[in-house]
């Protein structure tokens, strides 16, 4: 099982966002994608969760082709994602985010929900419970009637992670999971990705936070200008030139990197405080 | 996790008192109802009329969160199918329930008719499109005159009867319509409980997720569309058939748009919202009808006040069937 790019392009009237990416994912994994702001990283995660469509190529899942799905379809298919700005359902309490998920495998009973109490008491129990584990898992349950859109920003990110487990996905895309998260939450957020790492779940990881893409994942591609630049492990990305080139121009060492990171962290940072 | 614990413990307790407040007034006004005199039943079956129309039209605004302004247009198709049904217009005479039925199936396909086309419209766009749809259903009701009877309407409908019980007084289209909106209010709120009035808030909330989770919104827009029309066609049937008559006057966009302020006023997204929007916005108006022209300010200035103090609507939207029963036999 493995999920496929093959010549990926994506452009947006002039801007050419993805530009000929090839590239495969194998499960059991934590793939990181980096590079600089603008590099297409989002526009990949969008693509293969068909928020957006593809200008050409393919991308493929076991064989099956993706690309040319509803994007219903591809939920329905086994992949699930984060957004890089948090979108939740706002005005639906925590575990109604998660409970909602079942909503393709169960609307099919819904008149049964209708017409029969019992029924309908028996299916609203069991979802609870199965959510309500999700939300333990992220020590989310204090707040499982609470709004979504009122928790606390950190609990939010966690939050959208959580529902995009609900359907057991094969494949889980994260774009820019620690965004906005203190150091102590980037931790907690570190500890949670690496038990979420099972032998059938591919698993691709958007960040800026170096420390976190190092210590968590086994494979990284980085992307610059649309084009995939390197792909190797964290040590053969941080011994790579290219790849600090990539980020500065002028670099010659992983710390310069991590401080442009920092950067764009710390940005990223207010930005997402001030949303909240 | 201190904070957070807190947070699910400090959870209010269901309300007693203002429970048994609801309860106890609504049992009141329906045991009170045969012994009032005809005019104010009349009243009552407007107002009864008028929350069966908000719990359609609630489905599509209030829980999937699209602005539909052309809601009368069913609410039209219902009272027609009555009036072409069951008068010497077509000569055609058939029995009360199954025009209800077959006003309930063509509200569904009118409303999916109407759902297609708009699929892709959200806020002021659909608003607009919608108020058209309403408006050309009129326009060809009005100009249609072999089959409608155009402006006069059609007039001399059957009296309603239900296995052989007359349904005439207006006393008898009360017990009919409380029925009616004990029926659909129960199927209504339950589907808000059930997994697609989940997809459907998710819809409301953001669009894009709900597809993301493996939502099919297309579908499920469509569900909420047909179940919204086929509400408003009950309505409509029953609204012809205890006037016996049927013109366009009745399914201006005026009326659209009397519910959705219902809706607004009461408490969006909230059945019992419904019932308090409907209370004021009809029955005030017909208890203050001796202070003639004084009384469109007063309701301007009540609705401006109400806005103001409360702009999510009189009913809180977490004050619903469940708190109230809560609230009755504890827990
Ligand atoms: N919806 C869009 N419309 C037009 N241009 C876009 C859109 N989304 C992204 N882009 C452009 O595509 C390029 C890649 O963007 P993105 O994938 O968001 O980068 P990253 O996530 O790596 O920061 C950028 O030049 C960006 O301006
Ligand atoms: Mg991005």
């Amino acid at each position: 099982m493995t999920l496929v790019f093959q010549s990926l392009r994506k452009v947006y009237g002039e801007v050419v966002a993805i530009d000929g990416v090839s590239t495969d994912f194998a499960p059991g994994m934590i793939h990181g994608v980096i590079g600089p702001n603008g590099a297409g990283k989002s526009t990949l995660i969008n693509m293969t969760a068909g928020s957006y469509t593809v200008s050409s190529g393919s991308i493929t899942l076991d064989g099956k082709r993706l690309d040319k799905l509803k994007k219903y379809q591809i939920a329905n298919s086994g992949i699930a994602r984060t957004y890089q700005n948090i979108r939740l359902f706002d005005q639906m309490s925590a575990i109604e985010n998660l409970e909602v998920c079942f909503y393709p495998a169960e609307v099919a009973a819904a008149w049964r929900e209708v017409i029969w109490p019992p029924y309908a008491n028996a299916q609203r129990r069991r979802r609870r419970e199965k959510c309500m584990e999700i939300l333990r898992f992220f020590d989310l349950q204090g707040y499982a009637d609470v709004d979504a859109g009122g928790l606390p920003y950190g609990r939010q990110r966690m939050l959208e992670i959580a529902r995009a487990l609900v359907a057991n996905p094969r494949v889980l895309l994260l774009d820019e999971p620690a965004a906005g998260l203190n150091h102590h939450e980037t931790a907690e957020l570190t500890a949670k990705l690496t038990a979420l790492r099972s032998p059938d779940r591919i698993m691709i990881v958007v960040e800026h936070d170096m420390d976190l893409v190092m210590t968590l994942c086994d494979s990284i591609i980085v992307m610059h200008h649309g084009k995939l630049l390197f792909r190797g492990t964290p040590s053969e990305v941080q011994a790579s030139t290219d790849v600090q080139l990539a980020y500065l121009g002028t670099a010659n060492d992983i710390d310069d990197i991590r401080a442009a990171a920092q950067d764009r962290r710390a940005q990223l940072g207010i930005r997402a405080r001030r949303r909240s | 996790m201190a904070a957070a614990d807190t947070l699910a413990a400090a959870r209010p307790p269901a309300n007693r008192t203002i429970s048994w407040l609801v309860f106890a007034i609504a049992i009141a006004l329906i045991v009170a109802t045969p012994f009032l005199p005809n005019y104010h039943v009349r009243v009552l079956n407007s107002l009864l009329i008028y929350i069966l129309l908000g719990i359609g039209l609630n489905i599509v605004i209030g829980y999937t969160g699209l602005l539909d302004l052309g809601f009368v247009a069913f609410y039209a198709v219902g009272a027609y199918s009555y009036g072409l049904l069951a008068s010497p217009q077509l000569g055609l005479h058939m029995p009360f329930l199954l025009i209800l039925l077959v006003a309930a199936c063509l509200g569904a396909v009118t409303g999916i008719l109407l759902g297609i086309p708009v699929l892709r419209l959200r806020g002021d766009y659909l608003a607009i499109v919608t108020l058209g749809f309403g408006e050309i259903i009129r326009i060809i009701i009005n100009n249609l005159d072999w089959l409608t009877g155009g402006p006069q309407g059609i007039a001399r409908l059957d009296k309603a009867s239900i296995l052989g019980i007359q349904i005439a007084r207006p006393i008898d289209f009360f017990w009919l319509l409380l029925i009616t909106v004990l029926i659909v209010g129960t199927v209504v709120w339950r589907l808000e409980r059930s997994i697609l009035g989940k997809a459907w808030a998710a819809i409301r909330e953001d669009q894009d997720a709900a597809r993301g989770i493996g939502i099919n919104t297309t579908n499920a827009k469509l569900a909420a569309f047909a179940t919204s029309a086929t509400i408003g066609s009950i309505a409509g049937a029953i609204f012809a058939a205890s006037q016996r008559f049927v013109s366009p006057e009745s399914f201006t966009l005026q009326e659209s748009v009397l519910i959705v302020l219902m809706i607004v006023v009461g408490g969006i997204g909230n059945i019992f919202g419904i019932v308090a929007g409907a209370a004021i916005l009809i029955l005030l108006p017909e208890l203050l009808r001796e202070f003639a022209e004084w009384r469109i300010l007063f309701l301007g200035l009540l609705m401006i006040s109400l806005i103001i103090a409360r702009p999510a609507g009189i009913v809180p939207r977490s004050f619903g069937p469940e708190k109230l029963i809560r609230g009755l036999f504890g827990k």
